[in-house]
This record gives structure tokens, sequence and C-alpha cells, in this order.
């Protein structure tokens, strides 16, 4: 009550007079300690006590500004008693301030001391909001002092001055923390523990304490700095905890693997990793996140990661995908941790595609469609997985790339076949078989969707030239025979592969497209013309136009064409030489093919049948009987050829022999077989002949063998171009690189072709330096 | 379809005078440049093919339309029309036999 007075009495005079520190500490001292015991204080109170804090500053202030020099060391109040430099009024206050705060603290420790575990922890964090919160208000009513003499004393570099909260929060640190830390923090962990054994814990309990820890990482050496900096939260708190936490889950990892299996302990470990995440978010400083989550991964991951690498193969082999999600998860934490599980991954479906190709067995090697659909099932399986339990990591699909590429190119197929161009020629085939009419062609939607998937496989097929020549044989022949079921397939497909391999891959194919539309016109315009002319072949005539240099068909050997169609073929010569000038034309009569009506049988039968066919039989319209020798001189078939032609015809019944089908020969007299007789009135009779379909594959795998010698010659000469002079060994490696989109060259081939490319003068050989090339401009 | 019906049976030595009676004929050609060489002497490239330019330029568009055609000289020398135009506004003769450059005739 008697302060009340002076303070008015301050406020009167214009606060212009010195104030002695004892005029007014006793009131301060008062509020601080209401302040403290947390009693509720009016704002006039609390303006009070700021005044009294200002005038006192303040007081002295006036003095300052007359001159520095003269004011500390003369004309002074309550302070003389420090002396020396430029030590400024408000020292004596903080003294006081700072005195008070350390027997409040050493009056509190007497309490808790010999507090242990939850008790300790209630007592810590109660009091700790409580001082935290008084300090904060004492902080309030000393912030005149705070923005002058302590801001003044720090900027002169003093040590151990601090604003009135931070030095509360020193106080407490020096006097109750110091002494109390170890009990406290053992008490957390405790609590912690208790937690991670299934145990309700008050969490405010550890949220106060970590708060406070938090709080009393103090920037001593940068008062600058802003906000705590966790130094003693780390050094009092998070290391041990670390440690408590690595030992914990060392002895419940151990425990829990010997009495369950790894799939259960992959839950349990997925589960524990969530809840120390938790953990972290609901009671712990956020930067403990990462280190907490390092040591976990490492005590209940890295540790156990053996055990796990060799569960993923049983995991593999069961198809336990979500176990095989969890486990990718789990490794996926630890760094390289991936590496072994994508290997043995990728030496997994390798296997699985390997044991799969050879299951099927004999079937795989001529069906083309169970051997694409073996792979593809193979492939959609694990694709699935990568995606779905490997959710779709890099490292996974290269596995699985690598593996598809792996046993799609080399099985036990290919190998009974000994050649790995068996994979994309059966896949050729298998389009084909798709692509072909036939009385099981699927929907549009459907198709489209098995080509994608045709896709799929094509992506990983070495050989793609080999895929090439083979679907361009088929296309040309269903084009040819107009066995396509679908002209918007066949081009859709035609764009997938330009899609995956470039224009020039595809450019013949589009070629042989578009000669069947100019062939379509071109007969319209024949007819036309023959109707106008007012001529008639006498025979149904069609004919298809193709540009040499773009269908894989062979020339065919000149033979003697049956007078009956001499007429067709010199009337479209004429014609077709007067729609264009400068070409020739070469008829293919190997694919043309015709019908016969038959008049001599019991039958009107249709036959469907070859040129040579028809050519064969047209000969019986003048003979009952031929002996080869005389056939051949009339139609000029080649001889071991027009044999092949009769073995068809005997075995159709059409024709009749006194020798066995496989013994005919020149001097062998074939008859026509007046009893023939056919359930179907439209025989076809035009099926491929053995020699044929062989030749055809041997050069087709010829003609591979030959371009892929051109291609390989022109990636040497647009290498050495570039690099003028040249290592043998890194233009193997970049010959390689530059063709694996198109196939896979044997070291053996490239040598071969530099060789030519030397003989031909592209290259020399640099004088003096083994293995080394020049490019010869 | 075609049960056994006796009555039907034609007698052996009375046939037509024809066995057999052409009704259909689908025929397969291919057509190329009635040329000497099949390369192009200019660009290498076979006749058959467009040049090498018009090759570089369909890889733009789609497909182009192939109407890169071949042209012969007087001298019976063929080469792609593009290429043997490009040629003449250097030098007016033949690249191969150097007699003055006539156009004899052009495909089509």
């Amino acid at each position: 009550m008697s302060n009340k007075n002076s303070i008015n009495s301050l406020n009167n005079t214009g606060l212009k007079t010195a104030i002695d520190l004892d005029q007014i500490w006793g009131d301060l001292n008062l509020g601080i300690r209401q302040v403290y015991n947390r009693e509720s204080m009016s704002k006039k109170r609390y303006i009070e006590l700021y005044t009294h804090v200002y005038n006192y500053c303040t007081s002295v202030h006036q003095q300052q500004n007359n001159g520095r020099g003269a004011a500390n060391s003369s004309t002074k109040k309550g302070k003389h008693q420090v002396g020396g430099g430029a030590q400024l009024v408000g020292m004596e206050l903080y003294k006081r301030l700072k005195e008070f705060l350390k027997n409040y603290l050493i009056k509190l420790l007497d309490d808790g001391i010999h507090r242990m575990d939850e008790d300790v922890l209630k007592f810590y964090t109660v009091q700790w909001e409580d001082y935290q919160f008084c300090s904060k208000v004492l902080d309030g009513v000393c912030a005149y002092l705070n923005r002058h003499w302590v801001k003044r004393e720090c900027e002169e570099g003093r040590k151990y001055v601090y604003e009135i909260y931070q030095l509360a929060l020193v106080t407490w640190r020096d006097h109750l923390f110091k002494q109390l830390n170890k009990g406290v923090t053992n008490a957390v962990l405790k609590l912690i523990e208790k937690e991670r054994n299934g145990e309700t814990i008050n969490t405010r309990l550890v949220s106060g304490v970590i708060n406070c820890y938090v709080e009393l990482g103090l920037n001593e050496e940068e008062p600058g700095a802003k906000g705590p900096n966790l130094s003693v939260y780390k050094e009092s708190f998070e290391n041990v905890f670390l440690e408590d936490t690595e030992r914990f889950y060392t002895r419940e990892s151990g425990v829990f693997l010997a009495e369950n299996p790894v799939t259960e302990y992959m839950k349990r470990a997925e589960q524990r990793l969530q809840e120390e995440q938790r953990r972290v978010q609901i009671y712990l400083h956020e930067t403990t996140s990462e280190r907490l989550a390092k040591t976990c991964e490492r005590v209940l991951i890295q540790k156990h990661l053996e055990l796990l690498h060799s569960e993923f193969k049983q995991l593999l082999d069961a198809d336990k995908d979500d176990d095989l999600g969890r486990m990718y998860s789990l490794v996926a934490r630890i760094p390289d941790g991936l590496g072994e599980l994508r290997g043995l991954l990728e030496q997994h479906i390798a296997a699985q595609g390997l044991a799969a190709i050879e299951k099927c067995g004999e079937s795989a090697h001529n069906d083309p469609k169970i051997y694409v659909n073996t792979i593809l099932e193979v492939h959609k399986k694990y694709n699935a997985l990568v995606l779905v339990a490997f959710g779709n990591d890099s490292g996974f699909v290269a596995a699985l790339d690598k593996a598809c590429g792996r046993f799609i190119n080399t099985n036990a197929v290919t190998k009974s076949a000994n050649s790995s161009s068996r994979s994309p020629e059966l896949l050729a085939k298998y389009c084909d078989l798709l692509l072909k009419k036939s009385n099981k062609n699927a929907e549009e939607a459907e198709l489209e969707d098995t080509l994608n998937q045709v896709m799929v496989v094509f992506k990983y097929i070495e050989d793609k030239d080999v895929f090439q020549k083979f679907y361009s044989k088929m296309l040309a022949k269903r084009l040819v025979q107009h066995m396509s079921a679908s002209d918007d397939a066949e081009a859709s497909m035609i764009s997938k592969l330009k899609q995956a391999c470039g224009f020039e891959y595809t450019s013949k194919l589009q070629r042989m497209f578009q000669d069947i539309g100019v062939s379509k016109d071109l007969n319209e315009q024949f007819r036309n013309h023959m109707v106008n002319s007012n001529e008639t072949l006498g025979i149904d005539f069609s004919i298809q136009v193709l540009s040499s240099g773009s269908w894989p068909f062979q020339q065919s050997f000149t033979f003697g064409l049956p007078s009956e169609l001499e007429r067709s073929v010199s009337r479209f010569t004429n014609f077709y030489a007067s729609q264009h000038s400068g070409r020739k034309l070469n008829w293919l009569y190997n694919m043309s093919k015709g019908e016969l009506n038959t008049n001599g049988f019991k039958n009107r039968y249709t036959l469907q049948a070859s040129t040579f066919q028809m050519a064969v039989l047209l000969q019986f319209n003048v003979a009952d009987s031929w002996t080869v020798a005389q056939l051949e001189e009339n139609t000029q078939i080649k001889q071991d050829f027009l044999i092949q032609v009769i073995q068809i015809l005997l075995k159709a019944k059409l024709l009749v022999c006194d020798e066995e089908e496989n013994d005919v020969n020149v001097n062998s007299t074939v008859s026509i077989n007046l009893g023939y007789k056919n359930k179907k009135l439209r025989v076809n009779i035009n099926i491929p002949m053995k020699t044929e379909l062989k030749l055809e594959q041997e050069t087709t795998h010829k003609h591979i063998e030959e371009d892929r010698k051109l291609l390989i010659q022109a990636a040497i000469v647009r290498i050495m171009k570039m690099r003028k002079i040249h290592q043998h060994q890194q233009l193997v490696a970049e010959v390689l690189n530059q063709l694996s989109s198109r196939f896979k060259p044997r070291v053996q081939t490239i040598k071969k072709c530099i060789d030519i490319l030397i003989e031909k003068e592209y290259l020399e050989r640099t004088e003096g330096q083994k293995d080394e090339y020049k490019y010869l401009a | 379809m075609a049960d056994e019906n006796d009555n039907d049976r034609i007698d052996d030595n009375q046939k037509p005078e024809k066995m057999f009676t052409l009704k259909k004929w689908n025929a397969v050609a291919m057509w190329s440049w009635d040329v000497e060489c099949d390369t192009c002497a200019i660009c290498r490239v076979q006749v058959m093919d467009a040049c090498l330019r018009c090759q570089a330029e369909s890889k733009k568009d789609s497909y182009g339309k192939q109407d890169c055609v071949v042209v012969w000289g007087e001298c019976n020398h063929s080469f792609h029309y593009c290429c043997m135009s490009l040629w003449v506004k250097q030098n007016n003769r033949c690249p191969l036999c150097q007699q003055e450059w006539s156009i004899q005739r052009m495909g089509k």
C-alpha cells in the first residue's frame, strides 16, 4: 500500500527524477510473487508493475543521454557499486530478478527431487508449464528492460545476459533441469516403453517434457538466432531415446522372429514403423522423425535383410503378392536394399517363363498361339505383380523386362529349333492367325486388344528383323489371296510396328497395302476397257499388279502358259502398257491361281487350283494318259517341280498312276481318274508343296543373313565416317549398340563385314597400329 | 452333299470333248521399270524405290504418294526423275555416257 503513494508521486513528477531501485523493488517483488503464485492480476496492476520497471530504467536513461563517459563515472543512483565500462542502469534490477528466479526454483527443486517415475513427470510438466507462463508474464513486465538495457548489454558482447524470459529458462535449466533431467528422461522412456508394450499412457506428460526440452535449447552463442536450437532436446532426450529404441526393437524382433514366420514379422515391423511415426507426431519433436525411422529401419529391417531375401524367393514361389508388396515397402526403406530383390525377381521370372514354355512341350513348338499365350501369361502375371506389389518401381520393371527378354529369346522352343529366330517367327505366325480370315476371327475390339498383347512380346524380341521378314511374307500372302480378316486391323498392326520400330521398318508393308488398293482400281478399269472394246476373255479374269522390290515373292520360272490363258495375259499386258509407260510386267504364275470346271466326272465339280495344276490338268483335255516326260515337254514345268504337282493331283485322286505316289518318275504314266468323286462340289486342290514351303523357309533365313550383313556394313560405314579412325573393340561395341533395336549381330559377322569393307576400300587398317581402322573417303 | 446316284452316271465312252474348262483365273504380276540397270547412278538407290530425297521427305508426312518416277534419256540410260532434274542444272550430260542429255520418255 505504501508503494502506491510513491508511484503516484512518480507519475506526477513526470518521471524526470532519479529513482532508487529500492524504491520500487518492494512493490515489484510483491507483484512478481503474485505472478509466480498464479494469482489473478488486473490490467491495472500489470501496468503498475511495468511502470515500475519503466521508471527505474528511464530515470537513469535521461542521464545517459547527457554524455556517456561522464554519466557512469559520477552522477548516478543505484548502480555505482558495479562500476567500470559502459555499464548501464538495469543491472541491479536484472540481478535481483535472477536471484528471485533462482530462489524460486531451488525451493521448487526441494519439492521435486525425491519424486519418481510418473510422479516426477507430473510434477515436472505442471511446474514447467506454470513457470513458462509466469516467466512470459514477467518478460512482459520487464519489456522495457529487455528493449534497452539487455539489448545494449548484448550488443556490447556481454555474455550471460539474457532477456528476462530467456533468463528464466536459463535459470530453470541450471537449477531444476540439471538436477532432475535424468530422472525425468528415464521416466519418459519408461512411459514410452509401456506404450510400446500396449499400455495406454498419458501422452501429455511426455509431450510436456519434450516441449520443455525443446524450449530449453537456447542459442546462447547467438542471441539473435531465432528459435531454440534443440541441443538440450537432442542431448538429454533424443540420443538416449534412440538408444533405448534400438535396444527395445533388437530384443523384440529377435524374440518375435524366433516364434513367428517371416510374413508375420513383416506385418509387425510395418506396424511398428507406423507406430513410431505416429509417436513422433503426437508427442516428440518433428526432427526426431527421420532419425527414429532410420534407427527402426536399421534394427527391424536391415539387420534381418538376409532372412528377408531368402523369404522373398519362397513368397515368389507361393505367389504371395500381399506379402511381397509388404516386403518391398519395408526393404525399399533401406538404401540399396532392393538390388538383391530385383536380381531374385529377374531370376524367378526367367525361370518361370522357361518352365512354362517347357511345360507346353511339343505343342509350343508348332502352335504359335500356345507359344505366344504362354509367354503372355507369364508376362501378365509378373507385370501385375510389379505394378501392384512393387509400385511399378523402375528397377523392378527393368528386372521384369530383362527376365522376359531372356526367356522369350532363349527357351526350350528356340533351343530345339537351334535358333533364337524361332521366337519372332512364331510371333509373326501368331499375327497371321489373328489377321487371316477364318471362322474364328475375333471381334474388332478384342482383336485390337490381342494385337496390343502381341506388341508386348514384340518389344522383347531381339531379332526384330526376323519378325519383319516373316510378317511381311505372311502379310503379302494375306493381301494377294484376299485373306485379310480386316483392313483396319492390318493397318492398325502396321502402325503399331511403325511406332515401335520407325518408318523404315514398315515402309514396305505400307507399300504392299497401297498396291492392293491400286490393283482394285486397275481391275475395274480393265473390265471397263474390255466392255468398251467389245471383247471377252471367256474366263473370269482378275489380276493384282504389285510393285517389285516391296513384295517378298520369288520370281517364278517360265513355263508354257496354257493357250487358254494366253489371251488374258496378252490383253492385259497391252492394256497395262496403255496405262503406264516404261514399265514391264513379270507374271508370278506360282502366286496365281484359278478355278476349273470338270465335265467328265459323275458330278460337275469346281476345282480350285494353282496355275501349274491347271496347266497339267488341261493336258487331259487332249488325252486321258500322259507320261511325265510328255507332260514336262508340253507344260515346260521343271521336272522336279512337275513331279510334285503330279503327286498332289494323285493324292487328290484326280489322277491315277501305276507307281506309288512317291515313286513317280519321268517314265511313269499318269491317267485321269474318271471315277473321281468328292463329297464337296467345290474342291480346293491347291495345297502348298513341301519343297516350296521348305525352300521358302530356307530363303527367308538366307535373306535375313544377307540383309543383316548389309545393315552391319552400313552401320560400320556410318560410324567410321564420323570417327575417321577407330579401335576395333570400340567399333564392334558401337555397331552392336546401333543395331540393338533391330537384331543382335554376332561379333564374328561384324568382323567379316569389316573385312568386306576393307576389300571394298571403305576402310583400311592403320599402319603400325594393331586393331585400328581408318575411314577412306 | 453328293449322295451316290447311280442313274446319273456318265458313260465313260460318252464324255464331253473337254474334260476341264477354265472358269476363273486370279493372276499376280509384278511390275518394274523397264531399265537396264536397277540402280540410279546418281543417288545409288534402286529405281524401284523412291530416290533418297523423296524417301527422306515421305518420312515426314505419314506416307506420301510414291511419285518418284524414272526417266530415260536418248542414250537409254535411266535415272530417278528427281535426281536427273537436279543433275542437269549443273551439267546437261548423261552421268554415265557423257552424251548430251535429252529425255526420251518418262515413267508413268
